[in-house]
């Protein structure tokens, strides 16, 4: 029983005297080690470490991951004087323990100055540009100066920020109506422009139709017409060719053929007794 | 069950009491190390820190790590693809879905400073667990934040009708890409696996106007059909009625041409009568005209010369027309 009782006692004695020689550093932590009250060294290597014993030596543990920033959305003025509710983000981590404990002591405090900064340089640099400049064009230069400036600003905290960036920027809601107004206005002149666009080239296609046909009616026309011509110069020819043989009895036996054709009921003929008909008749 | 017989062999007996303390005692011990087994899933990593130290990983299967509190794992689901949805959100996965609209996340201004209804979902992974563990806090509010800031940067550099039609799978790429860079910078142990819009459109206050304007588009191919339709209705017609001028006037040509040959075939035979006994021919033809005129006019054998005045002309032709 003895023995047990001297095991029990030796590991708990171990632990205790363990525990506080000794102090953690976690892969997400960094610590600042205080002796009576005064920082003597900075732990950024994870894993175990040794201290003298409380309380001649504490330790302060600081987060070394990337932490999050969100700002309330502020109003901003652009350069060209308009309005813009902006909505950030920061990311920063703490680089500096040291600096960090000596000068905000804990991340809320580091948050308010944070806070300060980011907004103040944010007005600052958001003023020198216009608006599409800030939505449209510049977003990515005036985001890195922005960061720039306030890692500058935050370095003496012992803090480095990674990244500021606009997460909204958006209109206020009275600005927001006179945009609507003017997309709603923008996009009756496209309607318009579409149907305009529409009738412009029917008509064009309907035109184009009818001069084709009057193009196709009048070829055709003149087509037959050459046809027919030839038609009329073949029979002409062919007539020409064969009553020139004899042009007397052609005359002659076409002008029988035409006494034929014209003489009708209505017809008088007043013939002398002397005529080549009447030859044996007078006899 | 081991029930200490003191009647038989209380010296044995009193040995085995005194050691029951340090059987306990190295059972404890044994369940302490016991303590330490964790199976990794198959959807898992294991990654193991010793005194907050990670010192390694390890993939899917059983696994043993020094007992707390000198070892710890997390076993973060490195295959799981993870979901946000920006400008909306999702209150019954359904089906059928159900979604509401988150206002202020999804209106955003476009280049050309009109406003556009975006919503989007991201999907993102676990790429390096470690870095994923312990570089970044809060990482799905990273995400996040960084996929707003994302989307809005890259709506602002579009005008807004590529955003609503031409470039849409371009500007997810586009912001995919961006997001990436965002999650590399931050060192953040993510991939972004996509980032797609669930819903782009006008915001309702001008749908009404953007809705019209796709209807004038409409309008304007109507009327491009209509006009097309009727130059596919005349044209066909002016070409049949060509042809029909043509072969008429071709019919008219042959027509013509075998007439005249006929004539000519009649002529010729005629004239090879003639020549055979010209004046008998003549007389006969001459003769046969006369016998065919004069039946049907009207005649008037006059005697003498200059007589013809004396005639009542008019009251024959008179006569004769009625």
């Amino acid at each position: 029983m003895r023995g047990l009782i001297w095991i029990g006692a030796s590991i708990l004695g171990v632990v205790m005297v363990l525990s506080m020689v000794t102090f953690t550093v976690d892969e997400t932590n960094q610590a600042v080690v205080v002796r009576m009250g005064e920082p003597v060294r900075v732990v950024k290597e994870p894993g175990l470490h040794f201290k003298l014993p409380f309380p001649v030596e504490t330790v302060h543990k600081f987060d070394r991951r990337l932490l999050e920033y969100d700002s309330a959305p502020a109003q901003i003025y652009t350069k060209d004087k308009k309005n813009l509710i902006v909505d950030n983000y920061a990311r920063w981590r703490i680089v500096d323990p040291l600096a960090f404990l000596k000068t905000v002591r804990t991340e809320a405090g580091a948050l308010s100055r944070l806070d300060d900064i980011v907004y103040a340089v944010l007005r600052e640099e958001l003023g020198r540009h216009t608006l599409s400049e800030v939505v449209a064009k510049n977003r990515e230069l005036i985001m890195r100066t922005v960061t720039q400036k306030c890692d500058a600003a935050t370095e003496k905290l012992g803090i480095e920020v990674v990244d500021v960036r606009i997460k909204r920027a958006d209109l206020p809601k009275e600005n927001e109506r006179y945009v609507f107004d003017r997309m709603r206005a923008e996009r009756h002149k496209m309607a318009n422009q579409y149907r305009s666009e529409g009738e412009e080239m029917a008509l064009k296609i309907r035109a184009q139709t009818d001069l084709e046909k009057r193009r196709i009616l009048a070829e055709a026309y003149r087509k037959a017409e050459e046809i027919k011509g030839e038609g009329d110069a073949e029979a002409s020819r062919i007539y020409a060719e064969a009553y020139r043989k004899d042009p007397e009895f052609y005359a002659f036996i076409r002008s029988l053929q035409a006494y034929d054709a014209v003489m009708d009921s209505s017809t008088v003929l007043v013939l002398p007794p002397e005529g080549p008909f009447f030859r044996y008749l007078r006899r | 069950m081991l029930r200490p017989d003191f009647e038989r062999n209380p010296r044995l007996d009193f040995e085995f009491n005194r050691r029951i303390p340090y059987y306990i005692l190295a059972g404890l011990a044994f369940l302490w190390l016991l303590s330490g087994i964790y199976i990794v899933g198959p959807d898992e990593q294991g990654v193991v820190r010793r005194f907050g130290r990670m010192v390694r990983v390890v993939g899917p299967g059983p696994h043993w790590h020094l007992p707390f509190p000198i070892e710890k794992v997390d076993v973060p689901k490195v295959t799981e693809v993870r979901r946000i949805e920006i400008g909306f959100r999702t209150v019954h996965p359904g089906p059928p879905a159900r979604y509401v609209d988150v206002p202020e996340e999804a209106l955003m201004l476009t280049g050309d400073e009109n406003i556009v209804h975006c919503e989007v979902v991201v999907q993102y992974r676990i790429k390096d667990s470690p870095k994923y563990l312990f570089n970044v806090r809060g990482q799905r509010e990273l995400v996040k934040d960084a996929s707003e800031a994302a989307l809005r940067q890259v709506i602002g550099r579009h005008k807004i009708d590529e955003v609503l039609t031409e470039k849409k799978s371009e500007i997810q790429q586009e912001i995919q890409k961006k997001l990436q860079e965002l999650m590399d910078l931050y060192d953040a142990g993510i991939s972004i696996v996509l980032v797609k819009f669930q819903d782009v459109r006008a915001p309702k206050e001008v749908d009404a106007a953007f809705k019209d304007v796709a209807s004038a588009r409409e309008d304007r191919e109507r009327l491009v059909q209509e006009a097309e339709a009727y130059r596919n209705d005349v044209l066909p017609k002016a070409r049949g009625q060509a042809e029909k001028m043509i072969k008429e006037a071709e019919a008219y040509k042959i027509e013509r041409v075998q007439r005249a040959k006929g004539d000519v075939a009649r002529f010729l035979a005629m004239l090879r009568e003639y020549r055979r006994a010209k004046e008998v021919t003549k007389t006969r033809l001459y003769i046969e005209t006369m016998e065919r005129v004069l039946p049907r006019v009207k005649k008037y054998i006059v005697e003498g010369k200059g007589t013809l005045n004396l005639l009542p002309l008019e009251k024959v032709v008179r006569g004769g027309a009625r």
